[in-house]
């Protein structure tokens, strides 16, 4: 059952030009020049119940304004969007009980009060009788330790505390989709491992459907089966991360010492050699060349003394998708 | 209503956190507007009336106009500063909840500072109304309007406020327009708008319509000429304000672009 569904969606900004002069404003409510901006154009996805998508894409390429629709936030310019069978922009408040939603960069907490009061008013916004909010406190201190800084105001936790405290708070009326807007920004790398387990489980144990964002790759290879790349406002990939790798090409790698300089051969099976001193560094294609006729055909260059092989890494891969987009080199999506 | 009372208690729990910083702010904003209501009185006492208005008069004018902007200040400080919404972007905050932004946003940061103004307010009418020469039931009649002009007035200053917090969401700043929609009308609204050329008593009767909060009870609280049925047309028509903003608010925010990330 797909829980999030979303038809040719297109959200273009009116950038109206702000004068700077002393009544810029006044003057700017009556000026009609403005700059048209498209956020997001021609979006067409599904996210089934239960998945964990990643939503990848560099700064401003629209990941944001893309949640912020599903949310409700925004209203797109033209298209639809349906999340769990409502509309976000005709009927957010219904909506608003079905989904959770955390923002890295700014918490959703009452940040002068201790952090039990916070979730008191979500309780009671939201409607959540006694009973499932003492499970609800039960089952999330013991998956993400809030027990020990419930009574501390929320302005005096660490970043770590803070997000997951925020998660919880995103997890009070159980709604079954989570929205993360870069859930692990800012966090050191125990805090950071510990946000990954959790959202896991989250969406392994309890079955919740995941749309996350992040620059962090490990977090897409850790929790993401499906990823969504998006750039200039335009989905460039949907699928697998597999798929991902496949599509870019990246190739694979492997660097090898020789005992003395080598005597390169050319080689119709690698893409590229680069020969510094007595190593040399090939890189292949792991789809199209078979790794031991590649070992033999390098092992008539000189006698070997080790061999590293390397898989591509995931920023590398993102790197180039980006690249290639604004290069114009990636024809086939 | 009953997420109102609950966020408003939470806000009112946050401020309590910063106490000193709440009594001296409170004090600071009474002296402000005891130095403004004392040059005002200066000048007053010199010229004996304005336009056949004796200083108690002005004092109600005064005293109503003040406590007014001063409740609506205490209660929903938040559309008064409605701008860092729009420059932050925090107002995506208020977008996810199942309650109305709206109550969210007023219950947020209650400005106890406000108190002194406020009771400066109340001061006055106090003064002022000791020192008319009303007979018995008009007095009576005054001190039992009073709350009334004062409710007109903190509706009328509420919606003034939210209409030019609503222009934020074409213009993103709205500082400009506070001087022209808030300031200047309720400075004015301290004196009687008869003594303003006729254009200006237009405005003050109509888009910023401060005329209806006090002046015009006054004329027939006061025996300035005014009739009965002033003092029914000032709540009405505060009433009507308020819903107006209201529906205008609602249009705004389909409008809101949020910022990047």
């Amino acid at each position: 059952m797909n829980v999030i569904v979303v038809k040719e969606l297109r959200k273009e900004f009116k950038i109206y030009k702000t004068k700077k002069s002393r009544f810029g404003a006044v003057l700017s409510l009556f000026s009609r020049e403005y700059e048209r901006k498209v956020a997001v154009r021609d979006l067409t996805f599904q996210i089934g119940e239960g998945e964990c998508v990643g939503y990848l894409g560099p700064n401003g390429a629209g990941k944001s304004t893309t949640i912020k629709m599903l949310s409700g936030i925004l209203h797109p310019t033209s298209g639809t969007i349906t999340v769990m069978g409502y509309s976000p922009q005709e009927e957010r408040k219904k909506l608003a009980r079905q989904f959770g939603i955390v923002f890295g960069q700014r918490t959703q907490l009452w940040w002068d009060l201790p952090l039990r009061d916070s979730y008191d008013i979500l309780r009671q916004m939201y409607k959540v009788d006694q009973r499932s909010y003492r499970q609800f406190l039960d089952r999330y201190d013991h998956l993400l330790g809030i027990g020990e800084f419930l009574e501390t105001p929320v302005r005096k936790l660490s970043l770590g505390q803070r997000m997951r405290a925020d998660l919880a708070a995103a997890l009070i009326h159980d709604p079954r989709i989570l929205f993360l807007d870069e859930p692990t920004i800012g966090l050191d790398v125990v805090a950071k491992k510990r946000m990954r387990e959790i959202l896991k489980e989250l969406n392994e144990k309890q079955k919740k459907t995941i749309l996350l964002t992040t620059h962090d790759m490990d977090d897409i290879e850790y929790l993401c089966d499906r990823v969504m790349v998006i750039n200039h406002g335009k989905m460039i990939m949907d699928g697998t991360l597999g798929e991902l790798q496949k599509m870019i090409g990246l190739p694979s790698m492997i660097r090898v010492k020789f005992k003395d300089r080598p005597r390169v051969k050319p080689l119709d099976l690698s893409e590229k050699v680069t020969v510094q001193g007595d190593e040399a560094t090939i890189l292949y294609d792991r789809h199209k060349t078979s790794v031991p006729s590649l070992l033999a055909a390098v092992g008539e260059w000189g006698e070997l003394l080790d061999i590293q092989m390397a898989e591509p890494e995931m920023e590398e891969i993102i790197r180039r998708i980006y690249q290639s987009e604004s290069d114009g080199l990636l024809k086939t999506v | 209503m009953k997420m109102y009372w609950i966020l408003l208690s939470a806000s009112i729990r946050a401020r309590m956190q910063y106490k000193i910083n709440f009594l001296l702010s409170a004090v600071a904003n009474a002296l402000i507007m005891v130095t403004e209501y004392i040059l005002l009185a200066a000048i007053l006492l010199r010229f004996d009336d304005i336009m056949g208005w004796r200083i108690h008069e002005i004092g109600v004018l005064y005293g109503i106009s003040s406590a007014s902007v001063s409740i609506y200040r205490l209660l929903a400080p938040e559309i008064h500063n409605f701008e860092k919404y729009m420059i932050d972007g925090e107002f995506d905050s208020l977008l996810i909840r199942p309650v109305s932004p709206l109550t969210l946003l007023i219950t947020r940061n209650v400005d106890f500072s406000r108190l002194g103004g406020l009771t400066q307010g109340l001061l006055i009418l106090l003064i002022s109304c000791r020192g008319l020469s009303l007979d018995f039931s008009s007095l009576m009649l005054l001190a039992f309007y009073i709350p009334i002009a004062i409710l007109s007035g903190c509706l009328i200053s509420f919606a003034l406020g939210l209409m030019t917090a609503t222009l934020a969401f074409w213009t993103q700043r709205i500082k400009d327009f506070q001087a022209f929609t808030l300031y200047a009308p309720f400075n004015a609204a301290n004196y009687p708008i008869s003594i303003y050329p006729g254009w200006l008593k237009a405005v003050f009767f109509t888009v910023l319509p401060v005329g209806f909060m006090n002046y015009l009870p006054a004329t027939y609280l006061l025996g300035k000429g005014g009739e009965h049925i002033y003092l029914w047309i000032s709540p009405v028509f505060a009433v009507i304000f308020f819903l107006v903003s209201l529906k205008f608010w609602q249009f705004g925010i389909r409008f809101y672009h949020s910022t990047g990330s």
